[in-house]
């Protein structure tokens, strides 16, 4: 006959300032590596859900980022009509020719990162469909007007709707802000390319092209037909494929904070064994007695093991809620968290943890309730009545 | 003194949950060191720098805006320059790692070991460096991660110039927080010839080493006068500002990684209290019988709060040695994460040590002075009354 489980949570109240305790350990775990993995994976997610399966980007052969990518003129216009491009209402293929600048940005704190700028075309609205204007409108292209993403907006001195934004020797009117959905679009300034490019006085006008092909099966002919060109020696990669490759670099941060948690959930699985195994000793008579009115080993062991589990679920619900508030809180306070990227461009995240987070949580503090609790489960367990009731 | 024997014995009366707890206690002082180490390699590059008189010459607009190569020379003839180099990124990938995994720059041979006096280079391997047209010096971070020697041969391929550059080491940069490569810039500047392109016209940072602290700020102030209105104005700084820039991006990271190890070590505290309050309470006929016989308040308090203590100082020493293992075979294995950067560097530095070690003593005092005092100042028959 199993123990009712108003057993073990009843005896978890009868010393509640240690089951608080003890708890209250599990929860700081719980907080420590949510915020680690929230931090993590706000970056990976960032990165990975930026590009659009469709689109392909093209830059010189051997560069890995359009940041030390170049091309020329002739490239872009010959690339322009090739088969197998998507075309907007008008007919014009969506080809979005791109320069990629990273000029220092000032924080409002004083310090200074390298912000990523993007010479863009108005048709690159229709090319990264991800990203839209959500106030104000788009840059006229010519007038030295820039559009700035959302985790820009505020961060820097003048990237305000209205103000003015200063960056090498021209200043640019903020026109608009754009939402891209939380992808890396967010952190960054977008301006007219040709006024760019002429400001950066670069000899080849454009860093790369991003073209959106016309359906899933022209993906791969025209990506060889770039790659095997000799004229230009470029090379075309799927824009969500490159984004994967930077957030690669995230993944050896994820082992980090898997090892770190793994160390702190051991650390707290030897404190609820301590505390468990002092209840068992406190219990030793109720257990022989339980044990001589009946109750299996079994059902000792499952009531020890849910008392437990009951800890490490409410140390897991203190923790997700705290680590939940500290995410926004730190959010609010830092502005969202700046990650220099491989690149060398200043990436701005919001640190949210997701639910995929928080279940990693909560497979810890499972486990560091499981495992802790065997210990001292397993002794009550066996435990010979009549020696129990005789120390009693 | 003579009560030692007793704290030992309360310790050793339940070896489980004393073991349980040191351990504990042992594993958050790792992980509460291993943290430390990240923002700690941030201050130490910057404590490293602090006191040189390096300047820091780039383009106002950003690092990756240009100056041309000819300003180089203008700045070695300011008046107080001892030493000044030109420095272009070449961002080159080793083959077997496939992107940019360390900086590696093309730097003039002449003038880098009159600009950096302070890396430990042996001279003959500069002047190697020198000689040999495709030489390279690398730092002992970069080598070891990829376990090369001195005279070993790589190729990097730029991923900023069109351009592969066999290389060969002939020097090492012998210091722990060394990941950086240097190659010749003339090699580079030929080789981009050999293809047909105009050389390398222009570089992306001088680094100039003043003659005396005193005209550190003369320096930058003429030099920055000097390219006022031309196409490539300047910003010029001091190393430390400069390093400090650069890594600014990572205060946000450092700012996580400290309320973690805030939360770790308030984990601590918690586990050692309950620990000792546990003990406390179970021995609270004793304390009792202790104090009826005539043992006196600051004996039971001493004893129990000493208890504590020496457990938890136990835990934080192995704690401390068990992080520089750690961070030792992370090390050798390279370093976890070019991600990271100076913050990946892995060293355990005295501070870090202080820290732990103060932390479990802290945690000890912490955690066993509540229940140690709660017990010493209860009344004897009220103990007694509740126990019988």
């Amino acid at each position: 006959m199993p123990l009712p489980i108003s057993y073990s949570v009843r005896n978890l109240r009868a010393r509640p300032g240690r089951s608080l305790m003890t708890a209250g350990i599990i929860a700081l775990v719980v907080v420590a590596c949510s915020l680690f993995l929230g931090l993590i994976s706000s970056l990976k997610r960032t990165l990975v859900s930026t590009g659009n399966p469709m689109n392909l980007i093209i830059m010189r052969k051997g560069s890995d980022n359009d940041g030390s990518s170049q091309m020329s003129l002739e490239a872009y216009q010959a690339i322009r009509f090739f088969d197998g491009i998507a075309r907007d209402a008008q007919d014009r293929p969506l080809v979005s020719p791109e320069l990629v600048v990273q000029p220092f940005f000032h924080t409002r704190s004083g310090g200074r990162e390298n912000v990523l700028v993007r010479g863009v075309e108005p048709i690159a609205l229709a090319v990264h469909d991800q990203v839209r204007i959500t106030d104000g409108r788009m840059f006229t292209p010519s007038a030295h007007e820039a559009v700035v993403g959302r985790g820009v907006l505020g961060r820097y001195a003048g990237a305000e709707l209205g103000s003015d934004l200063e960056f090498r020797r021209a200043t640019w009117k903020v026109v608009g802000i754009f939402d891209a959905g939380g992808s890396s679009f967010e952190s960054e300034v977008w301006v007219d390319v040709r006024e760019l490019a002429n400001d950066a006085k670069r000899i080849f006008p454009y860093s790369g092209i991003r073209l959106r092909v016309a359906s899933p099966g022209d993906l791969e002919p025209v990506e060889r037909r770039i790659d095997d060109d000799p004229r230009y020696a470029l090379d075309a990669q799927r824009e969500t494929e490159y984004y994967a490759k930077q957030s690669e670099s995230a993944n050896s941060l994820y082992i980090l904070v898997i090892g770190i948690a793994v160390l702190a959930g051991i650390g707290a699985g030897f404190g609820a064994a301590n505390t468990m195994y002092a209840a068992v000793q406190a219990r030793t008579a109720e257990i022989g007695t339980l044990r001589a009115l009946g109750f299996s080993r079994a059902s000792i062991l499952s009531a020890f093991e849910i008392e437990a589990l009951a800890l490490s679920g409410i140390g897991f619900l203190i923790g997700a809620a705290c680590a939940i508030a500290l995410a926004a809180l730190i959010g609010r306070l830092l502005g969202g968290v700046a990650f220099g990227a491989a690149t060398f461009t200043t990436n701005v995240i919001t640190l949210r943890v997701s639910t995929t987070d928080l279940g990693t949580a909560l497979a810890l503090s499972l486990a560091i309730g499981i495992c802790g609790g065997l210990g001292p489960a397993w002794r009550a367990a066996r435990l010979r009545p009549i020696e129990a009731l005789r120390n009693a | 003194m003579k009560y030692l024997g007793l704290v030992w014995a309360n310790l050793g009366r339940n070896p489980l949950r004393s073991a349980l707890t040191g351990g504990a206690i042992m594993l958050a002082v790792v992980l509460v060191c291993f943290l430390l180490t990240m923002p700690a390699g941030l201050n130490a590059i910057l404590d490293h720098v602090s006191n040189n008189t390096r300047i820091s010459v780039h383009n106002k607009a950003g690092l990756v805006y240009q100056m041309p190569y000819s300003f180089t020379r203008k700045v070695r003839q300011v008046d107080g320059v001892a030493a000044a180099v030109g420095q272009s990124w070449f961002g080159g990938a080793f083959e077997q790692a496939g992107r940019v995994t360390f900086p590696n720059f093309a730097v003039e041979t002449e003038h880098i070991g009159a600009v950096y006096p302070d890396y430990p280079i042996a001279p003959e391997q500069l002047a190697d460096f020198q000689r040999y047209r495709d030489g390279a010096i690398v730092g002992r971070q970069v080598m070891r991660k990829y376990g090369w020697k001195i005279g070993d041969r790589i190729t990097l391929r730029s991923t900023v110039w069109p351009v592969s550059l066999d290389l060969r080491i002939v020097g090492e940069i012998a210091a722990e927080r060394a990941p950086m490569l240097w190659l010749s810039r003339e090699y580079l500047d030929q080789a981009l010839k050999a293809r047909g392109r105009p050389g390398l016209g222009t570089v992306g940072i001088i680094w100039v080493r003043a003659s005396d602290a005193a005209r550190v700020n003369a320096i930058m102030r003429t030099i920055d006068e000097m390219s006022r209105n031309s196409d490539a104005e300047t910003a010029c700084e001091t190393e430390k500002s400069f390093i400090s820039n650069f890594f600014g991006s990572l205060q946000g990271f450092v700012t996580i990684i400290l309320i973690v190890t805030g939360l770790v070590a308030l984990c601590i505290v918690f586990i050692a209290a309950n620990t000792a309050s546990m003990g406390v309470r179970e021995r609270a006929r004793e304390i009792a019988v202790l104090k009826a016989i005539g043992f006196g308040r600051r004996v039971i308090f001493g004893t129990l709060l000493a208890e504590a203590v020496a457990l938890s100082a136990v835990a934080g020493l192995a704690g401390v040695l068990a992080a520089l293992g750690l961070t030792r075979a992370l090390r050798q294995l390279g370093g976890w994460s070019d991600t990271l950067g100076p913050l990946g560097a892995f060293i355990v530095t005295a501070p870090v040590i202080v820290q732990g070690v103060f932390l479990s003593l802290f945690v000890g005092m912490l955690a066993g002075v509540v229940p140690s005092f709660g017990a010493a100042r209860k009344p004897v028959v009220q103990t007694l009354h509740e126990v019988f």
